[in-house]
């Protein structure tokens, strides 16, 4: 039977395949949501583009349930170590593994960093500026919003205003609830997105079923994941993703420039792909330990990491989960979880007595996510737990989303234990700071005020954390970041990496689509670049233009709205 | 299910050898089995039908954990046949060291943490009323499980110094509700649509029910009188700090 990408599309066959020993063009390292976009564009552009992805590629009808615990394999459940004061919870939520990545479980929600973001240290004094600005991005955030493609409002009045280019989706029982509390406090809030699924059928992809279980994998094929957005454009235009192919280590010459990939295949046998330069899109943990696993002479910590920063500023922005009980059935199980939001609170107010802010998001856990959360944020267990989760159909859940400042201590390395390749695994340190202490006090106990506004007859929450991104930052100066603006390394003229990991501050906006639309850009920048960056040792930092060109099926005739 | 507990007293007589406890009488999740896809269905059904052989923990071990999970998602109002299988689906992750991704630093390997902690209740049991814990009175159990909730091990043990009590509860709350509240008798229990999957859902708003879905039906029901597990106002006005996977939600 066809290998299905959704209800409408099959894997495009036959998918080329190189062999080892072939000197590629480029190896990525992570075909997830960046690394999707780079081999879509380095393929299209004539590149020898192989994505190796270290999970399986696939097939949604075969692989995907309409079930949370038989969704276990969808994320990276290899073991992690973590600690610090507030240590992360990882695998689930924070990492994806197979083609496609993090977009596969990721919610959806698509909204745009703010300018702000891009100034964080000139505007406010902490954290870092990023070495390019919201404007460089602009073109790359409306042209995504178009490929993969974003629903949402009309008007979406913070940060730089914008439309989308599908229609808002109808909104459910936690919509209401975000958006009934808001109304009551004269806070602004949208409904309906920016959210990355559709609202109505887009080429080979049909609309929203409005059947809840997003994290799950999108069966429907509304909710965008590279898998079914960039990835088989790739294929078609000849690039190859070899699946179950876990990187080890990036092998470096005596010139010091990179000439291929060391990966364990299906079979757990060592092999080499050859390539003329790599790009490592494995995320803000497996990108730092694979760069970190390469160490080598003349790169004894780390592999491009003469600024000793490679692994640091690791960030996760604060998730705190706020749930009310109404006496009303709210049935918080329909619907995409992502569907109504508030940033009115995302910029820096200095009356609230800390820089930054925070976003107030819809978020919908299934009963075993949700009693979970009820077991953390009620102490529920026993005849208690039966109790609560009884009532599942009268809660209602609002997530922050806060932005955490870049903090050095916070870091990926590498940890004692190994996998099952016999790598050393990644040891994770998170910490809050001051800063991020009071912005979580003050999200949590904002959300909460929504929360009764809204009518709520109990209020209740649990403190946490979402996304991760950081631990390879992006950054002008080379003695204090390992990349530049185009996710070139400092050090190593064909080695690149470009995906989360790279972000110097997070915003309070989900990562997905900023992640993409850097991918994007940085695409763009190597294919203007052309051979060079095999041969030449020349760091060019002017902006390319960006390439209409290059995009998926379906995205001409596609257009963000009027809004002025 | 191990022994169990005192009636469970409700206006209109005793909840007990239910079929279906919760609010949807007559709500099947299974009922709708047809109009899902063939993967969930087929993964569903063998959670119905499929009950694993315990193969990590030894006999004793998983009598006393057994004893245990009974008492932190109980089920005594639920009839023998509904009663949803727990300790097998906890005994598979761990036989499997199928992991959810990390391991607190300060935290043992999953299959060590459930060793040390079935060795620690079972000399709590025994120092605090000279029994192993099967034979205490499920009041009994509640006590010594309930410290463990609390984080203050009543009576202390060694485990607890090494292995964060807090850490390894979220650990084994988190592994009992992923058993309980995935299966569709549950489901059917909280009044959760389930699969949705090729038909989807349209009634959004205002709680309604789809066609297929029952409104809500309460009444009230009391926990066994000598109950320490029910809620506590209290515990949730707490600092309530994450300590568990994080699937699914955001």
């Amino acid at each position: 039977m066809a290998h299905r990408l959704g209800p409408m599309q099959t894997l495009p066959s036959p998918m080329r395949k190189f062999a080892d020993q072939d000197a590629i063009d480029y190896c990525i390292v992570g075909v997830g949501s960046a690394g999707g976009v780079l081999v879509q564009r380095l393929a299209r552009a004539g590149f020898r583009v192989v994505g190796l992805e270290a999970g399986p590629f696939w097939d949604t009808e075969k692989d995907w349930v309409s079930d949370e615990k038989g969704s276990h394999e969808l994320y990276w459940n290899d073991l992690r170590i973590t600690g610090g004061t507030h240590p992360l919870a990882l695998g689930a939520n924070n990492s994806g593994r197979g083609v496609g990545g993090g977009s596969v479980h990721w919610a959806a929600f698509a909204p745009r960093f703010h300018p702000s973001d891009f100034r964080v240290y000139t505007e406010d004094g902490v954290g870092t500026d990023w070495p390019l600005s919201y404007w460089d991005l602009k073109p790359y955030y409306e042209l995504l919003e178009r490929e993969i493609p974003v629903a949402g409002p009309a008007w979406f009045p913070w940060g730089d205003p914008h439309g989308h280019p599908y229609g808002p989706h109808p909104l459910g029982g936690v919509g209401d609830v975000l958006v009934r509390g808001c109304t009551k406090l004269g806070i602004r809030s949208v409904a309906g997105g920016p959210v990355a699924i559709l609202s109505a059928s887009h080429g080979d992809r049909p609309h929203c079923i409005y059947r809840g279980f997003c994290l799950q994998g999108c069966k429907v094929g509304a909710k965008a994941s590279t898998l079914i957005t960039h990835v088989p454009d790739a294929i078609i235009h000849g690039a190859e993703i070899r699946a179950h192919s876990m990187a080890s280590r990036i092998s470096l010459r005596d010139d010091g420039r990179v000439d291929g990939v060391v990966y364990f295949d299906r079979e757990g046998k060592e092999r080499f792909q050859r390539a003329r330069a790599v790009i490592v899109s494995g995320y803000a943990i497996e990108t730092p330990r694979l760069l970190l696993n390469s160490a080598c002479p003349g790169h004894r910590h780390g592999l491009a990491n003469s600024s000793g920063t490679l692994g640091k500023y690791l960030m996760a922005q604060a998730g705190n989960v706020v749930a009310g009980r109404f006496e009303e059935l709210i049935r918080l199980y329909k619907a995409p979880p992502a569907h109504a939001l508030s940033e009115e609170f995302y910029e820096t107010d200095p009356r609230r007595g800390f820089a930054r802010g925070f976003a107030v998001q819809t978020v919908g856990p299934l009963p075993v996510a949700f009693a979970k959360h009820m077991g953390a944020a009620m102490g529920a267990w026993g005849w208690g737990m039966r109790r609560v989760m009884m009532d599942y159909n009268h809660w209602a859940t609002l997530g922050v989303l806060g932005e955490i400042l870049p903090w050095e201590d916070n870091r990926v390395e590498l940890a004692d234990e190994k996998d099952q390749h016999g790598l050393p695994v990644a040891k994770v340190t998170f910490n809050l700071h001051d800063n991020d202490k009071k912005l979580i006090e003050f999200g949590k106990n904002k959300v909460m005020e929504i929360m009764w506004a809204a009518g709520a007859k109990q209020v209740v929450q649990e403190s946490r954390f979402a996304h991760l991104v950081g631990a390879v930052r992006m950054g002008s100066d080379p003695s204090t970041s390992v990349v530049d603006k185009f996710g070139r390394t400092h050090d190593i003229p064909n080695l690149f990496v470009c995906d989360g990991s790279i972000l110097p501050t997070q915003g309070s906006a989900n990562p997905g689509l900023t992640i993409q639309a850097l991918a994007a850009r940085t695409a763009d920048y190597l294919i203007k670049q052309g051979d060079a960056v095999f041969f030449s040792n020349r760091r060019d930092l002017t902006e390319p233009e960006i390439r209409y060109d290059l995009s998926p099926p379906y995205t001409r005739f596609k257009g963000n709205p009027r809004i002025a | 299910m191990t022994k169990k507990s005192f009636p469970l007293l409700a206006t209109g007589g005793e909840i007990k050898d239910l079929e279906q406890p919760g609010y949807y009488a007559g709500y099947s999740t299974m009922g709708q089995k047809k109009n899902w896809e063939k993967a969930t269905r087929a993964v569903v059904t063998d959670r119905l039908e499929k009950t694993s052989q315990i193969r990590f923990f030894s006999p004793a071990e998983a009598a006393l954990l057994e004893a245990v999970i009974d008492r932190v998602l109980p089920q005594d109002d639920r009839t023998g046949e509904r009663t949803i299988p727990i300790l097998p689906i906890l005994d598979e992750r761990l036989y499997k060291n199928s992991l959810n991704g990390f391991r607190y630093e300060d935290m043992p390997p999953d299959q060590d943490a459930y060793r040390f902690a079935i060795k620690a209740i079972e000399e709590m049991a025994l120092a605090r009323f000279q029994q192993p814990l099967v034979a205490l009175t499920v009041h009994r159990q509640e006590l010594i499980l309930k410290s463990l909730h609390d984080g203050k091990p009543d009576p202390q043990h060694p485990v607890w110094q090494t292995m964060p009590v807090h850490r390894f509860w979220a650990m084994f709350m988190e592994d009992c509700v992923t058993a309980y509240y995935s299966h569709p008798w549950a489901w059917d229990e909280i009044g959760f649509g389930g699969p949705a999957y090729p038909r989807g859902y349209m009634r959004l708003e205002n709680g309604l029910p789809e066609p297929w879905e029952k409104n809500e039906q309460r009444y009230e029901w009391n926990a066994p009188v000598d109950s320490v597990s029910q809620l506590i106002e209290e515990d949730a006005s707490l600092e309530q700090e994450s300590l568990h996977g994080h699937g699914g939600s955001h």
